[in-house]
C-alpha cells in the first residue's frame, strides 16, 4: 500500500448521506463497507483500517463484521468469486457435485484461489434462490438451475471473458 | 449486573414459592436461593450476551426452555431448573459444545478450573456421536502476554465484551461465523492493555492462555494464599498461587468494594522481583554474615550503642511492622521516625470503572495513621537534616517493595552518609553496601498483616511463603525479638496479636481485628459490631 487510501468525493457524499439514515455511526457499517468495496475493489487489511478510522469504530469490529459475511470481497479473492450455495435445497439438488466439478476443472478446493488468479471457490449459505437450485453466485450475478454441463460452460465463458482462453 | 429495585416478586422455583427483588434475572435470583444454574457466556461484570444457551430452564410461560441469564423473574413465573426438559436442553447444548472441542484437557492449562470441563463432567455425554472430522481453528499470539488456542474457544464473547466494556480497548473480535468462528485481533493491532490478563481469567475454557503461566503448573497442585496486591494503593484482592513454594501466578479475587473481579497486569505479573538474583537473603555486618538466630541481637546491640536513632519506614510495611517500630522508637530517647515514598507512577482509569493508582505502594495511609500525617513531609526533611548534621548517628531504614531503586536517590545518598546504618532491604544495592548491619526484608507478597488502601480500607495481607520455606525471620519476628532483648515485651505474637495491640493503643484502629477484617477488608472508619453484642455468638 504505497498510495494512501481515501474515498472519492462522490463516495464520501454517499457515506455522509448514509450516516443520516442510521441511528448510530456503527449501524452504517454494512453499507459503508459496500462503498469501500466498490471504491477499493476489495476489503483487505488497509481497506478495513480505512473504514474503521473513517467511522471512528474499533478496527477489530470491522474485521469481525467483514469476516462474518460471505458477501464481502476479501483480499486475495480471484477475479471471479464462485460462491456455491450449499444449503438444503441446493444440497438436495446436487450442490455437492457442483463443488466437486469445479474442483476437478480448476484444481481448487473451497476457500482456494486458482493459480491464474481468476477463480476463487467458496461454499456459502442459502442465496435465497431455492426455487432455482442449485445456484452459484459469481461476483454479483446468479447462475441458476445448474447442471454439471452448465458449470463447465460457465467456467469457459468466464475464461473467455477474461480474455485468457484455455486449452 | 441488573438494575434491581426493592419491590419483592413472588415466583416459583422448583416447586417452592420464593421471593426476590424485581429486576433480577432468574439465574441471579436462583443463586440467591442456593441453586446454581450453569453458565458460560454470563459473567456478573459484563453485559448479558445470552449466546451459549447452557443456562436453559423450563418455564410455565414458554413452550420452549428459556435462558435464565437474561430472562427476569416475574410474578407467578414458575421455573424448573432440573426437570427432564431443562436437563435435556442443557445436555443437548453440551453435546453441541463438545462437537468440535478438542477435549485436550491433559495438555490444557485451564484443566482443573475449566467451566466447560466441569459442565462436561456433570452434563456431558460420556461418548460422542460425532463421527465427522473436528474442524481446526487458529492457535496464535494475540498479544505480548496472551495466546489463543482457537480449537478450544466456545465463542462465548466474554473476552470481547471485556475489552469493549471494561478496558475499553476493543482489541478483540469474533471472526468468521458458524463453526469456524473464533476470537482474533485486527491484523497488526495486538491485545496490549493494562487489564488484558483478566480476559484469560474469565475465558471459561482454555482458549485464552497467559504466556506467563503457560505450562508452569497444573492448577490443582498449587497452594493458594488469600491476599492483597501491593502494586499500588488500590489494593486489589488477589489469590497468590504457588507451586512448591514458588509463586506461579496472581489471580484477582472478587471484591465489589475494591476491584470488582479484576486486577491490572502490572500487579498480576509484578512478582518476579521475589526471585531476583539481587535479593538480600542473609544478614550481614561489615565483618561478615550473621546467623538468623543472631540477627536480632546484632540489631539490639547497634540500637543500644546509638545515642540518637532515626527510623526510616516505607509504605510497603504492614501496620503491625509499623506499630512495632513505633513501640521501639517510643522507648528510645532522642529517636525519631520519618518515611520515604517511591516516586509516583501514572494513574490509569478504564471505562468499566477500574482505576490503577499512581501511588505504586500499598500502605501510605497506614504509615500516616500510625506516625502522623507529616511523616513523609516535615518529619522526612528533619531526618534528612539530622543525618546531614550528624545529630542522628544511627539510621534504621526499611527499603521494601520490589526494592530495585532502594529508597530513591535522595534517601539512598543520605543513608550512605549516615554514621551508622541498619538496612532492612529486599534487594542489594548502594543503599545497603557498607552498612553496619543489613537484614533481609520481606517483599509485599511475603508479609503478614494489614495494609490500608487509598480509600482508607483496611485489608489483610497474607504471606505466600509457608513457615517452612521462610529462610530468614521476617521483620515482624525480628522487631519483636529486639523488643524482647530490650525487655519491652515478654513474648512474641503473631501478626494478629500485634494488630490487637495496635487496635488497643490507637483510636483509629480501635475495634478492628484480623478476624473482623475478614477476607474483604473493612473501611477503617466502619467499626465492627462488638463481639457478643446483639446476641451474636463469638
Ligand atoms: S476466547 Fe474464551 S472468552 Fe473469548 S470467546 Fe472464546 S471461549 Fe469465550
Ligand atoms: S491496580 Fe494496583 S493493587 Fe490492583 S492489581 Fe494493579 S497494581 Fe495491584
Ligand atoms: S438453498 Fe441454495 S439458494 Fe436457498
Ligand atoms: S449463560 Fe445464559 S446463554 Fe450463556
Amino acid at each position: 500500500m504505497t498510495e494512501t487510501l481515501a474515498f472519492s468525493s462522490e463516495a464520501m457524499k454517499k457515506y455522509e448521506w448514509l450516516l443520516t439514515r442510521y441511528p448510530t455511526r456503527q449501524a452504517a457499517l454494512l453499507p459503508t463497507l459496500r462503498i469501500a468495496e466498490s471504491e477499493f475493489g476489495e476489503l483487505g487489511v488497509p481497506q478495513m483500517r480505512y473504514v474503521a478510522d473513517l467511522m471512528e469504530i474499533p478496527p477489530a469490529l470491522v474485521f469481525g463484521v467483514v469476516t462474518f459475511y460471505t458477501h464481502y470481497r476479501r483480499a486475495g479473492v480471484g477475479t471471479y468469486h464462485l460462491q456455491v450455495c450449499s444449503t438444503l435445497s441446493c444440497a438436495l439438488r446436487g450442490a455437492g457435485d457442483v463443488v466437486q466439478r469445479i474442483t476437478e476443472r480448476l484444481g481448487i478446493g473451497t476457500g482456494e484461489t486458482s493459480e491464474c488468479g481468476l477463480f476463487t471457490l467458496s461454499k456459502v449459505e442459502c442465496l435465497g434462490s431455492c426455487d432455482t437450485a442449485p445456484v452459484i453466485q459469481c461476483n454479483d450475478d446468479y447462475h441458476e438451475g445448474l447442471s454439471l454441463e452448465d458449470v463447465d460452460a460457465l467456467i469457459q465463458q468466464l475464461r473467455d471473458e477474461a480474455g485468457k482462453g484455455s486449452a | 449486573m441488573s438494575d434491581t429495585s426493592n419491590e419483592l416478586i413472588s415466583w416459583n422455583l422448583n416447586g417452592e414459592v420464593v421471593q426476590n427483588e424485581s429486576g433480577m434475572t432468574i439465574m441471579e435470583a436462583a443463586k440467591a436461593h442456593g441453586i446454581e444454574i450453569p453458565c458460560f457466556c454470563y459473567h456478573p461484570g459484563l453485559s448479558i450476551a445470552g449466546n451459549c444457551r447452557i443456562c436453559m430452564v423450563e418455564s410455565n410461560r414458554s413452550p420452549k426452555p428459556i435462558i435464565s441469564c437474561s430472562e427476569r423473574i416475574a410474578e407467578g413465573l414458575e421455573i424448573q431448573t432440573d426437570s427432564e426438559k431443562a436437563v435435556d436442553a442443557r445436555d443437548s447444548v453440551m453435546e453441541f459444545q463438545l462437537i468440535n472441542h478438542p477435549l485436550d484437557c491433559p495438555v490444557c492449562d485451564k484443566a482443573g478450573e475449566c467451566v466447560l470441563q466441569d459442565h462436561s463432567y456433570e452434563h456431558g455425554p460420556d461418548r460422542s456421536r460425532f463421527v465427522e472430522d473436528k474442524n481446526i481453528r487458529h492457535t496464535k499470539e494475540l498479544g505480548p502476554t496472551i495466546d489463543i488456542w482457537g480449537n478450544r474457544c466456545i465463542v462465548c464473547t466474554r473476552c470481547v465484551r471485556f475489552c469493549d466494556e471494561i478496558s475499553g480497548t476493543s482489541e478483540l473480535c469474533v471472526v468468521e461465523r458458524g463453526d469456524r468462528s473464533v476470537v482474533d485481533v485486527f491484523p497488526g493491532i495486538p491485545i496490549d492493555n493494562a487489564m488484558a490478563g483478566n480476559t484469560v481469567d474469565i475465558c471459561p475454557v482454555g482458549a485464552l492462555i497467559s504466556t506467563d503461566f503457560k505450562y508452569e503448573a497444573r492448577v490443582w497442585n498449587m497452594d493458594r494464599t488469600t491476599s492483597v496486591c501491593g502494586g499500588c494503593s488500590r489494593g486489589c484482592n488477589v489469590e497468590v498461587e504457588a507451586l512448591d513454594g514458588f509463586v506461579k501466578r496472581l489471580m484477582p479475587r472478587e471484591n465489589l468494594d475494591v476491584n470488582d473481579w479484576w486486577m491490572c497486569d502490572h500487579g498480576r505479573y509484578g512478582w518476579r522481583h521475589l526471585y531476583a538474583d539481587s535479593r538480600q537473603v542473609t544478614a550481614q555486618t561489615t565483618e561478615g554474615s550473621v546467623l538468623p538466630a543472631e540477627a536480632s541481637k546484632a540489631l539490639q546491640q547497634t540500637l543500644e550503642s546509638s545515642s540518637s536513632t532515626g527510623f526510616l519506614v516505607d509504605p510497603f510495611m504492614t501496620c503491625e511492622e509499623l506499630h512495632l517500630v513505633k513501640q521501639l522508637a517510643d522507648s528510645m530517647t532522642g529517636s525519631r521516625v520519618a518515611g520515604w515514598l517511591p516516586a509516583d507512577g501514572t494513574e490509569e482509569s478504564f471505562p468499566g470503572g477500574f482505576t490503577i493508582s499512581a501511588a505504586k505502594y500499598p500502605n501510605r495511609k497506614g504509615v500516616e495513621e500510625i506516625f502522623g500525617a507529616d511523616v513523609f513531609g516535615s518529619a522526612a526533611s528533619t531526618l534528612l537534616n539530622d543525618i546531614a548534621s550528624g545529630s542522628v548517628d544511627t539510621v534504621v531504614a526499611f527499603v521494601g517493595g520490589h526494592g530495585f531503586d532502594g529508597a530513591g536517590a535522595e534517601w539512598n545518598a543520605a543513608l550512605s552518609s549516615a554514621k551508622n546504618r541498619v538496612v532492612f532491604t529486599t534487594q542489594q544495592g548502594a543503599w545497603s553496601e557498607g552498612a553496619h548491619l543489613v537484614l533481609p526484608a520481606t517483599a509485599p507478597l511475603e508479609k503478614e498483616g494489614v495494609w490500608i488502601n487509598e480509600d482508607n480500607r483496611a485489608q489483610r495481607v497474607r504471606s505466600c511463603r509457608s513457615l517452612t520455606d521462610q529462610n530468614f525471620p521476617s521483620e515482624l519476628v525480628i522487631l519483636q525479638e529486639v523488643q524482647a532483648h530490650m525487655e519491652l515485651r515478654s513474648r512474641s505474637l503473631s501478626a494478629a496479636g500485634v494488630f490487637r495491640e495496635l487496635s488497643e493503643s490507637s483510636s483509629a484502629f480501635e475495634g478492628h481485628s484480623h478476624s473482623s477484617l475478614g477476607d474483604h477488608g473493612t473501611p477503617l472508619s466502619q467499626k465492627p459490631a462488638a463481639v457478643g453484642s446483639e446476641g451474636g455468638e463469638s
